[in-house]
């Protein structure tokens, strides 16, 4: 018997969520088929991929990101170069200085530096912050009303600061706000129900599940991830039709095949070439699973998984 | 004269004088004067709100106030006043608006803030929004005295209240000294009664920016700062028409009205409220407005932090040991009118720790009085259950225990630093108020160490303990109209999910149906919701279609349907928390039972943990299911299978736990005297066919019952 294809489209889909301004803005999510389906239905807007940069300096000791980004000293600098990586959509901007642990940046730093940055590049913007939860709160209020207008995703508001960061960002500044759960289906939906009870919009909401680097309990990632799109998509729950951001450099640059050095693993080859092939593995389960978005430091990574996406979609 | 005719006669004061203002700075200033409040982008922001109305110059407010005068309707209805009180309002809005037409800054230099820019508003509405800032106030005139007005306004300060001053009030406030602006959150608006426009002007601009209410939607913003806007007006003689109209400006908009005078002013309950008693406005302020001031911080010379949860006092290093099985002592929790408690009362009757022997076993019961609109009793157990991790994590105080057989130690480093026995009511004080904000309004503690009292304090305790317990004895799946679920558990067991019903607890053995109800309306957006069970099925194995909706919605789609009562079909699924695991016994048609702490093997074969991968997961496993302890002796065990009497075999522990509960159901279903003696254990068998000779020569009630497979 001949293979019959039923196009497995549904009637539900991903909000879309659109950050940035003019001829640089873009959208993500927006489908109405599972990742990559596209043998399905079309895919609306293909998944997107943002370069990360830090407040307190790149990754040294990396050759080849030390040499992308030699002699860039400010973060204004640093962002376009960043902003210049071949496949990068969006730059986010973490600001790990800011946490009272790593140096304790004033949030009038932080502020000046950001909107140093949004003067030099055009790119739409994200803005990671120091994973303080207070600190994190004021940061993004701050951040949120410095760069009014340039429609930028703040991530993220957690359970314990949700109200504040969905008041000031989502509400009194009208920007983009990336909800962060703990790898848990209902941690998530209960969040996304939170964040809308406070007037938020659900179009302006991303999610932010969390992750794992490949080979590093992944499989709880994938699987959460495909129920949570499950859910939206043959469910249609609209509390977890919110496109998924994945920030992936920040587990795959932290675990020991991206940190041990070659003098203690000569067997194992370069650091660099490690790291980046924890971090395009990563990337690629995590947009296999469903994310719309993921957030990279390399730019090889960059450029690769952009590759990969522009002949996937 | 009635309240109706004093708010139509000082509407039409102030439109007057609007009109008087606007015409003079005409006269003055002609029809094009650009006319724009400072640092905003909502142009005149309650007449844009209310008219949907952008007036950019001066000539605008003409027709403004042509709309401000048809909404002053004077009929005796209560939306003319309500419209009247909002016009009042707006005509506020223009006269103070006229002072700033051709750019001038009218406030410039002078001690008043008058108009607000967006940047304020904004300052302002976040913390208003999530709450950091509980409320605002609107002072208006002189308080009785300069001491009464500065006791009020620190008192408002002292609780997070957002204060504006408006009037004599705020030279009442400069005599005492008091620090005005915005950032101490003290802000003297303007003089005269006008100058409530700007405060409308703040709370309609920050509906637009925080609801996304569209200007010209005039219920919609009436609607938001009644949901919203945790604001109230206290308002101090004279008290002239004029205030009285605005006041049913606020009072349209859901902010109550506070007042010392008492001559021509008429009580409306939750909204016009006479107080004569100045030294009480912010109680029965903060009540009107149902505002619930946060605790943040616990009042105890010790660390207060989940550190010290585990924390090990030894008797040697113990000042005090306070012993529920030698002497009195209980913790209580008792719900109470909310005249009946005063907030944040800590009382102390008998000697305090000072007064006793270094390592002295010392007699405490503790007595939380809460009080709340939605406080019900079924909360008491749920409340008092926690103490014992709240008085953990004090630094320095360990507790075991609940009800009257509580053991708390308070170690010597602690008394030390200070702590004494009323610390304790201040940690369960603030612990109670943070924790469950949503149903208590008022908490007091009371903490009596006098032995003559205890006694019969203890006795009355135990009449409490012993009528809730009945009551839920008394609780089945039918005379209760809906059950709860459960997907705590799915952060690991994705499509797990407890029906919690009131005589099948969560299979973890921590959550009661009680439990679940108090988890629901304590946080509604958790993992605990109602289901319904409107739809019966079949009753007998426990089927309900809104229970098959729920376990549908809530696995995500992994489940289609659930019996309550059947361990064969469509068994309700477990995560792999379960006390223990129920499995059919083939040899003898009945069930085994095991719990988590029995190491050894079962009549199956298989030890615990071999039932368990079986049984986890969240799939369903016909013929094997999870459950809590207490499931035991349920009358809905294994109803659709025949119920209690299929259990054959039970660890020897388990069985000691729920002997006596067990007996009596079985006498009650089936005559059966003493059935546990007829449940075998690991001392008895541990094969099928040992297990089904003991069966048969105990006559075993199985043994008469239709085969399970």
């Amino acid at each position: 018997m001949a293979f019959k294809a039923v196009p497995q489209k549904f009637a539900a889909k991903i909000n879309a969520l659109t950050i940035g301004t003019g001829e640089r803005e873009i959208s993500l999510g927006g489908e109405n088929v599972f990742p990559f389906y596209s043998f399905d239905a079309p895919i609306e807007n293909r998944p997107k991929i943002g370069i990360e940069i830090h407040d307190r300096g790149h990754y040294a000791g990396v050759p080849g990101m030390d040499a992308y980004y030699a002699g860039a000293d400010t973060l204004a600098q640093t962002a376009k170069r960043a902003a210049a990586a071949e496949g990068a959509d969006f730059l986010a901007v973490s600001f790990d200085g800011a946490h009272p642990d790593n140096g304790d940046r004033s949030v009038e730093d932080c502020v000046a530096a950001i909107k140093e940055v949004a003067d030099a590049v055009d790119i739409p913007l994200v803005i990671e912050g120091s994973k303080h939860i207070e600190k994190d709160a004021k940061l993004f209020e701050k951040i949120a009303e410095a760069l009014s207008g340039r429609n930028i995703l703040v991530m993220s508001a957690r359970e314990e600061n949700y109200k504040g960061i969905a008041a000031s960002v989502g509400l009194a500044y009208s920007q983009k706000i990336g909800a962060e759960s703990a790898v848990d289906i209902n941690l998530a939906k209960q969040l996304n129900v939170l964040i809308s009870q406070m007037g938020v919009k659900s179009e302006n909401t991303a999610m932010n599940l969390g992750s794992a680097a490949a080979g590093y309990g992944f499989e709880y990632v994938a699987s959460t991830v495909d129920r949570v799109k499950a859910a939206a998509l043959a469910q249609n729950d609209t509390m977890l039709q919110m496109p998924i951001v994945t920030p992936v450099g920040s587990e795959a640059w932290t675990v020991k095949e991206s940190i041990v050095s070659q003098e203690d693993f000569p067997e194992w080859g370069p650091r660099e070439i490690r790291g980046i092939n924890m971090e395009v593995s990563t990337a690629a389960a995590c947009l296999a699973a469903g994310s719309n978005a993921v957030i990279l430091r390399h730019p090889e990574s960059v450029k690769t998984i952009s590759k990969l996406v522009s002949q996937l979609s | 004269m009635g309240l109706f005719d004093r708010v139509f006669r000082g509407s039409d004061q102030m439109y007057e004088k609007a009109v008087g203002e606007f015409e003079k700075t005409l006269a003055e200033l002609g029809e094009g004067a650009p006319l724009q409040m400072p640092d905003t982008a909502y142009f005149m922001a309650c007449i844009y709100a209310y008219q949907n109305r952008k007036i950019t110059k001066l000539g605008d407010l003409r027709e403004a106030l042509d709309e401000i005068k048809a909404r002053m309707v004077h009929e005796q209805r209560t939306g003319d006043v309500f419209s009247s009180g909002i016009a009042s309002v707006m005509a506020a809005e223009v006269i103070e608006g006229c002072k700033y037409a051709g750019g001038r800054r009218p406030y410039e230099g002078t001690q008043y803030h008058g108009h607000f820019s967006d940047a304020e508003v904004r300052e302002l509405g976040v913390p208003l929004v999530t709450q950091d800032i509980p409320g605002f106030v609107v002072i208006i005139d002189e308080a009785p005295s300069d001491e009464e007005a500065a006791a009020l306004i620190k008192g408002y300060q002292n609780r997070g209240i957002f204060v504006f001053l408006i009037g004599g009030v705020i030279d009442q406030a400069a005599r005492s000294k008091i620090q005005m602006g915005f950032p101490v959150r003290v802000v003297p608006v303007g003089q005269d009664i006008w100058a409530v426009g700007h405060i409308i002007s703040l709370v309609v601009r920050a509906a637009m920016i925080f609801g996304a209410v569209a200007p010209g939607d005039w219920e919609a913003f009436n609607e938001y700062s009644f949901h919203r806007i945790f604001a109230f007006v206290n308002a101090f003689p004279p008290l002239p028409d004029i205030t009285v109209a605005c006041g049913a400006g606020a009072i349209a908009k859901g902010f109550p009205v506070i007042t010392n005078v008492v001559e021509n002013v008429w009580r409306v309950p939750k909204t016009i409220i006479i107080q004569e008693n100045v030294a009480d406005f912010i109680e029965t302020s903060l009540e009107a407005r149902d505002i619930k001031i946060k605790i943040t911080d616990i009042d105890i010379p010790v660390a207060f932090s989940t550190a010290f949860e585990g924390e090990i006092i030894r008797k040697k290093d113990a000042r005090v040991d306070i012993n529920g099985a030698r002497v009195d002592c209980f913790e209580w929790v008792r719900t109470k009118e909310l005249h009946e408690v005063e907030d944040h009362r800590i009382e102390l009757v008998g000697p305090d720790i000072d007064e006793f022997e270094q390592g002295a076993t010392m007699a405490v019961g503790i007595m939380v009085d809460v009080a709340g609109r939605t406080m019900q009793s079924d909360f008491e157990p749920v409340f008092e259950r926690k103490f014992h991790n709240f008085l953990n994590c004090v630094e320095g105080v360990m507790h075991t225990g609940q009800r009257d057989m509580i053991r708390v130690r308070i170690s010597n480093d602690a008394f030390d630093a200070g702590f004494r026995i009323k610390h304790l009511g201040e940690v369960l004080y603030a612990k109670v108020k943070s924790e469950y904000d949503t149903v208590v309004d008022k908490c007091q503690v009371t903490i009596v160490t006098d032995t003559q009292q205890l006694r019969e304090l203890r006795a009355e305790a135990n009449k409490s303990y012993d009528k809730r317990d009945m009551r839920l004895r008394s609780m089945t799946d039918e005379n209760v109209e809906v059950f709860y679920n459960c997907i705590l558990c799915q952060s690991f067991s994705p499509s797990h999910v407890c029906i919690v019903t009131p005589e099948r607890l969560g299979l973890c053995g921590a959550v009661s149906w009680l439990d679940a109800k108090a988890t629901n309306e304590l946080d509604p957006n958790g993992p605990c919701q109602v289901v319904t069970k409107k739809v019966v099925l079949n009753e007998e194995i426990g089927s309900w279609e809104d229970v098959n909706e729920a376990v549908a919605k809530y696995s995500h789609g992994a489940l289609e349907r659930v019996t309550l009562y059947s361990i064969l079909e469509d068994p309700m699924t477990s995560c792999g928390c379960f006390e223990c695991i129920c499995g059919i016994e083939p040899a003898s048609n009945g069930v085994t039972i095991v719990n988590r702490e029995h190491m050894g093997i079962t009549p199956l074969g298989m030890t615990f943990s071999e039932m368990a991968s079986m049984t986890g997961g969240g799939v369903q496993t016909p013929g094997f299911m999870g459950h809590g302890k207490h499931f035991i002796a349920s009358k809905k065990f294994l109803k659709a299978e025949g119920g209690i009497a299929r259990i054959v075999w039970m660890p020897r522990a388990l069985k000691d736990i729920v002997r006596d509960r067990l007996n009596d159901a079985a006498k009650e279903l089936y005559d059966i005297d003493d059935f546990c003696s007829m449940v075998a254990d690991e001392s008895i068998s541990e094969d099928p066919d040992t297990l089904l000779e003991f069966l048969t020569e105990k006559n075993h009630p199985v043994l008469a019952m239709s085969p399970l497979l």
